[in-house]
């Protein structure tokens, strides 16, 4: 984990007077899984355009793989784009090609052929769970479907990089654990991966460490771990009482039965009562996540933009 | 594979997906050929059914004379009409009509009498009709033919002619003695086998005695007059002769149509790839801005190429004949380069599928109204005709023309090919530079 596969330093890009990335400055280890959280307009695509060379930045630089004198990690490079995989926020892919003609075209442009590239459509197609449809145009797909077309993709030529902007929006449930788990097989294989979402839980699930990113500008960039217990907050126990022996102090607010109180350690709080003798019918716990490490940040709720 | 190659590819395989796109490169040009191929009808059977327009002019005046003129009038491939001198010579000086035939004083006396001076025909034939003009002379010799026959057959005309012949041989002190009694035998021997023909009362079709004509005797001598073209090269009537089939003008003309789509077609392709995102995955590929343009450029190139062959095929198939398939070959390249050009200037028309195919289209139908694809542009009016070196499309149907009837040699075609060739290198310049400055 020492060498980084991604360097952002001190970035930064204007789009007219609005300020899309602010000075952002953070470094993607080598075989890491890394969060990029943010509400909507933070600049998380700006942030992976000007990492694969779309943008230019005003300010600062990015250095993607190994960096040698030859190959100095710019993206302009063929040899660093060759080790890059993206599957872009905005769909792209051919909706009058099939399936399989998406992933042989884009295979072949990586210089694919033969028996490795019908391999690696086949791998493809079993990742994105579409080998029963892959001789069907991609434009007939639904919208999951085709999300994880867009998504397969980005790994036909075995990237050792790759950059996922929000790849699950719109894919269902059981998808979206296809995916889950998929990725945390990229990850295992050693594939740096950098993901980009606003859902807290994939970010919390997935990723190591996690950048949380608003107006252009990073927040907090830690453990899942440590951004919790930093800026997570105490729990929040609600919880309704059978019975409650005399004597007992019952902390938080009351009414009737139903008792809510907040706790940095919530499971220690119940147990205390418990032996105290009190009785619990109903009891939900609510543990800081990523979100109200958010609210904490920023003051405002995640998806409120 | 080269990325260019794997682009181009993607492309054609891509165009001929949308129906759309499809129908206007192949479909829409095969319903324009055909149609306007059918309507304009088939030059070389308007000389085989009886249309070809000949002018007489009979300075004879004489019973033989008229009867030549409706033996002729009778063959069902000439329309004949009876005029002055002048006229007829203006009128094919114009290109009214094919020929005119003049019948001087006297033709009565002579024609179709084997042993007089044969009579002399003038003829004066379009130059540019050449092949007619051979025809004529041969109808020309078989209605003398036809008239020698019925000479023979009629009795009465043919005693009164050996008669009258006979008297001239006693009055023709010019004659060796020797030569009056081999006359006065063969005349006689002559009325005796018109007798006898006349007992036969032979019921002999004019086919038969117009064979006699073709036997090789010469009927008649035929003098030219000159009738050369006061008519303007350009002008139809100088180009519609030299026709080989009804397709010759719809064919190329629709072809532009087919290029036209293509044009159009892969103009708005760049713009999809920008709307679809697919350019966002081809720019941060291993591969070059101005490979993926090439990429573009190749496939109209190779998707032009092919409706050219395709269109040309189906002329043959119909009954076209190009006239030189090598400089068939050279005029679709350069077609092909100049309408890639087109396409890569089109492409940067807006930002959208929706505005460059609309912009694409309508700029397709000022070049295809003025430059002939939809009227000829030797049916068009005079001003129009001089607008119409403004549009490429003049000058693709041109090259076309030139190598399937017009005959061009190299120096002919180097003009239409030397502009087309031109327009499609800047056009490929100047429209990548922009596309990859963006
Ligand atoms: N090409 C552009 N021109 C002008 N403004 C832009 C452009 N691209 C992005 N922006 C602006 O930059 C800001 C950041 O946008 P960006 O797409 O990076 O946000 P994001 O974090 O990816 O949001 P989301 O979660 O909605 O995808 C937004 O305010 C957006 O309007
Ligand atoms: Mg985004």
């Amino acid at each position: 984990m020492s060498i980084p596969a991604v360097t952002i330093t001190a970035l930064s890009k204007s789009f007219g007077d609005l300020r899309a990335v602010d000075d952002l400055s953070f470094s993607v280890q080598n075989g890491e899984t890394f969060g990029l959280l943010g509400p909507n307009g933070a600049g998380k695509t700006t942030t992976i355009s000007l990492l694969i060379g779309l943008l230019r930045p005003d300010h600062g630089s990015v250095v993607l793989g190994k960096t040698e004198s030859r190959d100095p990690g710019n993206p302009a490079f063929a040899t660093v784009r060759q080790s890059v995989g993206v599957a872009p926020q905005a769909l792209s892919i051919y909706e009058a090609l099939t399936a399989k003609e998406n992933l042989e075209f884009f295979g072949q442009l990586y210089g694919l052929s033969g028996a490795k590239l019908k391999e690696r459509v086949a791998w493809c197609l079993d990742f994105a769970q579409l080998a029963e449809r892959a001789k069907t145009r991609a434009g007939t797909f639904s919208g999951g479907m085709k999300r994880r077309l867009n998504m397969a993709v980005a790994l036909i030529h075995e990237p050792s990089i790759l950059l996922l902007d929000e790849p699950t929006v719109g894919v269902d449930p059981q998808s979206r654990n296809h995916i889950f788990e998929s990725i945390q097989t990229l990850r295992e294989q050693g594939m740096t991966i950098l993901y980009t979402t606003h859902y807290m839980e994939e970010a919390q699930r997935l990723c190591e460490r996690v950048a949380i990113m608003d107006h252009g500008k990073l927040l907090a960039m830690d453990t899942v771990e440590n951004l919790l217990s930093q800026f997570g907050g105490d729990s929040i126990i609600t919880a309704d009482l059978q019975s409650i022996p005399s004597g007992v102090e019952i902390p938080g607010a009351r009414s009737g039965n139903r008792i809510r109180f907040v706790a940095p350690r919530p499971l220690e709080e119940v147990a205390k009562l418990s032996s105290k003798g009190v009785a619990f019918q109903t009891l939900n716990v609510i543990q800081p996540d990523l979100e109200s490490v958010f609210l904490k940040l920023t003051g405002r709720n995640l998806r409120d933009g | 594979m080269n990325p260019i190659l794997v682009m181009a590819l993607k492309d054609l395989r891509l165009l001929f997906r949308d129906k759309l796109g499809a129908f206007f490169i192949i479909g829409f040009p095969i319903l324009m050929g055909l149609f306007f191929g059918l309507v304009m009808g088939s030059p070389t059977s308007s000389v085989s059914q009886g249309k070809m327009k000949i002018a007489v002019v009979d300075l004879d005046q004489s019973e033989t004379s008229s009867k030549w003129v409706s033996f002729m009038a009778k063959h069902e491939s000439i329309e004949l009409e009876e005029l002055d001198f002048d006229t007829a010579r203006e009128s094919v000086r114009k290109g009214g009509r094919v020929a005119m035939l003049v019948l001087k004083k006297g033709f009565g006396e002579t024609a179709g009498v084997f042993w007089r001076e044969p009579p002399t025909i003038q003829v004066g034939v379009d130059p540019s009709r050449a092949m007619e003009a051979a025809m004529l002379q041969g109808m020309v010799m078989e209605g003398i033919g036809q008239l020698a026959g019925q000479r023979m057959m009629d009795s009465s005309s043919m005693n009164d002619m050996i008669a009258r012949s006979r008297a001239d041989l006693v009055a023709d002190e010019t004659i060796s003695a020797g030569n009056r009694l081999l006359l006065n035998t063969f005349f006689a021997s002559l009325e005796k086998m018109q007798n006898s023909i006349g007992a036969l009362q032979a019921d002999s079709d004019e086919s038969s005695a117009g064979s006699l004509g073709a036997g090789g005797f010469e009927f008649a001598n035929i003098e030219s007059i000159d009738v050369s073209r006061k008519i303007d090269p350009k002008s139809q009537a100088a180009q519609l002769p030299r026709l080989k089939s009804r397709w010759d003008i719809s064919f190329p003309q629709a072809m532009m149509w087919g290029v036209l789509g293509c044009v159009a077609g892969f103009a708005v392709s760049i713009a999809r790839e920008r709307t679809q995102g697919t350019m966002t995955r081809l720019q941060i590929a291993p591969i070059t801005r101005s490979q993926v343009l090439l990429g573009k450029a190749l496939a109209c190139f190779l998707s032009v190429v092919l409706v050219v062959v395709f269109m040309v095929g189906l002329g043959v198939f119909l009954g076209m004949r190009p006239g030189n398939y090598l400089t068939l070959a050279f005029a679709a390249l350069c077609v092909a380069i100049c309408f890639t050009g087109i396409m890569m200037i089109m492409a940067n028309l807006g930002k959208t599928e929706e505005s460059v195919n609309g912009a694409g289209w309508a700029i397709n139908m000022v070049m295809a109204m003025v430059g002939g694809a939809m009227i000829p542009v030797m049916f068009m009016p005079q001003f129009m005709q001089g607008l119409s070196y403004l549009s490429p499309i003049k000058w693709g149907i041109l090259a076309i023309e030139g190598a399937v009837w017009r005959d061009f040699d190299f120096a002919e075609m180097m003009l239409p090919c030397g502009i087309l060739l031109a327009t499609g290198v800047i056009g490929v310049v100047v429209g990548t530079t922009i596309l990859t400055k963006e």
